[in-house]
């Protein structure tokens, strides 16, 4: 019998900072009914090194809330397509956009990650600030598309970060 | 008649607007004025709310502060809340176990470690080495970002043993921590510490080979010194011009002011001049403390007067710092004792409390005012962004001029190249940057 593959979720954000904290609380919704194999991680901001730790056999989910989409709208695609849009910009970045991320990992790792992301485009993000409508509006949208991506993960295709670096 | 291809007005006068700053920390804008080629006016713009953390704490009691401050930043939450615990052990009298003052220094040193870490090989070395983004030096140059990123993690594994998780550490209480910790737990950090030390002395390597723009000049500087060891969690506020405080006394010689074009209050000295914090001004006032590896580390590059005068050494400063934080907490993993107890008790009351620490990015100040019941009625936190302001914004004033000629994208790339060179904390959100000229003289 074959091993699970084994899926890792990444949840971005901050739950004191309004919109920012929807990723967790998606995530939360949909904690209870997860597969085996399928581990939930809260990192705040995605580092490289959280890529660089996912073993060469699991798949990764990133969920994050993110500006560069019109708020309220879910959008869920391949971590290969991640670094060909470009328009997903997340609001807590602290030094590299997601897509940075995860193609530096790639780069670094010399490995392909495989997986999906699941983007909410918010747009309140202050310290104390409450969902804002169109956030609070999607966020069942938001979970059904995090389960949708668990689902999906184990089939994407790869992101090298950089053919020649990853060949 | 310009020729930097950037947009001009009409009255004749130039005015450079970059509207956000890349590959900081934060939000933020630049705006240059320029008039004969000279810069009269340099404004950097400013997105955050530190005060709103001020009103967020009043009421809470110290402990809860100390978890309140360490959401201003995920970058150095440490530095917010080692200057809020000591502010409060100052306060309260409250005397410390000397192992978890060992502790806490281990737990500032990771801090240091993955920012320092994060800044030089990620946000800064891509600007000397002629690459518009990590990803694009990581692709010509894997093994110099994947050391980097080893050097950070290093890092990372120290705040999170000692602060309980690697962002937003928990740990940390008045009077000590909330748990003790094992010698086992402490002395598992020694392997990938020493690694990290290697790593840290092949970036100095690195770094002082660059080479910088030709800037020179002359800044106020103002650190922490202390006696015995590099600052960090304690020391008087020293000056290049003389200052001696106490860490207590910041209020004494600084004072903040709003400024039309900022959100965050920018400090200078109560007679009006700007000065500079950040690791330059630590390397110039406190080199003589630095632990004896980063001492002969910063003596083979030769740099230290450079690292005085031109604001683009201070990625010099960062790997020498790299090499002493390294050092220092290989040091307190070999003599660690686990302490009798986590913390000393305490019992709350009314005082007033203040303290400076040494955040990466440069001296940092708090200062509680707690009532009856030992809540806080009064709050004031000064981080090293809102120090550094008036001087970056004095540098550019004199640095701008010499790339204004630059065609646009040169021209936006130097000045956000120096601008990187304080590694400012702004808020939280990286963005891109567009530089606009116009003129209007």
């Amino acid at each position: 019998m074959a091993p699970a593959v084994e899926v890792e979720v990444f949840v971005c954000g901050s739950p004191d900072r309004g919109d920012d904290g929807a990723a967790m609380t998606a995530c939360e919704a949909v904690r209870t009914e997860l597969p085996p194999g399928v581990h939930l991680r809260a990192v705040g901001q995605l580092d490289v090194e959280d890529l660089l730790a996912v073993p060469p056999e699991a798949t990764v989910v990133i969920v994050d809330v993110a500006t560069g989409i019109e708020p309220g709208a879910v959008v869920e695609l391949p971590l290969a397509d991640l670094l060909e849009t470009g328009t997903i910009r997340p609001r807590s970045s602290h030094a590299l956009e997601v897509s940075g991320v995860v193609a530096l990992a790639a780069l670094i790792g010399q490995r392909p990650l495989h997986g999906r992301v699941v983007a909410l485009g918010g747009t309140r993000f202050a310290l104390g600030d409450v969902l804002s409508g169109p956030v609070a509006a999607a966020m069942p949208r938001f979970a059904s598309a995090i389960r949708e991506a668990i689902e999906h993960a184990r089939s994407d295709q790869a992101v090298t970060g950089g053919a020649a670096a990853c060949a | 008649m310009h020729d930097t291809g950037l947009p001009t007005g009409t009255s004749g006068d130039l005015v450079v607007d970059i509207a956000g700053l890349t590959r900081v920390e934060g939000e933020g804008s630049l705006r240059l004025r320029v008039r004969n080629g000279a810069v009269e006016e340099a404004h950097l713009e400013i997105f955050e709310a530190p005060r709103y953390f001020e009103r967020l704490v009043v009421g809470r009691t110290p402990d809860e502060v100390i978890d309140i401050v360490a959401r201003i930043c995920g970058i150095c939450p440490v530095a917010y809340q080692m200057t809020a615990v000591h502010a409060f052990e100052q306060g309260l009298g409250i005397p410390i176990d000397p192992q978890v003052r060992a502790l806490r220094r281990l737990l500032y040193c990771g801090e240091w470690i993955e920012s320092h870490a994060l800044h030089v090989y990620l946000l800064h070395l891509p600007d000397f080495l002629g690459y518009a983004s990590a990803l694009e030096l990581a692709r010509d140059h894997r093994a110099a970002v994947e050391a980097g990123l080893n050097l950070k993690k290093a890092g990372n594994r120290i705040v999170e043993l000692i602060g309980g998780r690697a962002i937003h550490p928990v740990s940390v209480r008045v009077g000590g921590f909330s748990r003790t910790f094992l010698k086992t737990e402490i002395t598992s950090l020694r392997e990938p510490l020493a690694a990290a030390l290697e790593i840290a002395l092949a970036t100095v390597d690195l770094v002082a080979g660059l080479v910088p723009p030709d800037f020179q000049r002359e800044a106020r500087m103002v650190a922490l010194r202390h006696p015995t060891e590099y600052p960090m969690n304690e020391g008087r506020i020293v000056s290049t011009d003389g200052l001696d405080l106490a860490p207590t006394d910041w209020l004494s010689e600084f004072q903040e002011g709003q400024v039309a074009w900022s959100h965050a209050l920018q400090a200078r000295s109560r007679d009006g001049r700007p000065y500079l914090v950040g690791p330059g001004s630590r390397l110039t006032l406190a080199a003589d403390q630095l632990h004896p590896t980063a001492a002969a580390a910063l003596a083979r590059t030769g740099l230290a007067g450079e690292i005085r005068t031109n604001p683009y050494r201070s990625i010099v400063a960062r790997a020498i710092e790299l090499v002493d934080a390294v050092a220092e907490a290989l040091d307190i993993v070999e003599a660690y004792q686990p302490p009798d107890r986590a913390a000393t008790p305490w019992t709350p009351g009314p005082c007033t409390a203040a303290w400076a620490t040494e955040a990466p990015r440069g001296m940092i100040f708090h200062a509680y005012a707690l009532d009856e019941r030992g809540f806080i009625a009064d709050a004031r936190i000064v981080p090293p962004t809102s120090q550094n302001q008036a001087a970056i914004e004095a540098d550019l004033t004199i640095f701008a001029p010499q790339v204004l000629g630059l065609p646009s994208d040169q021209a936006t790339h130097r000045i956000e190249q120096l601008i990187r060179s304080y590694d400012p904390c702004i808020s939280c959100a990286t963005h891109f940057l567009q530089l606009h000229v116009e003129d209007v003289g």
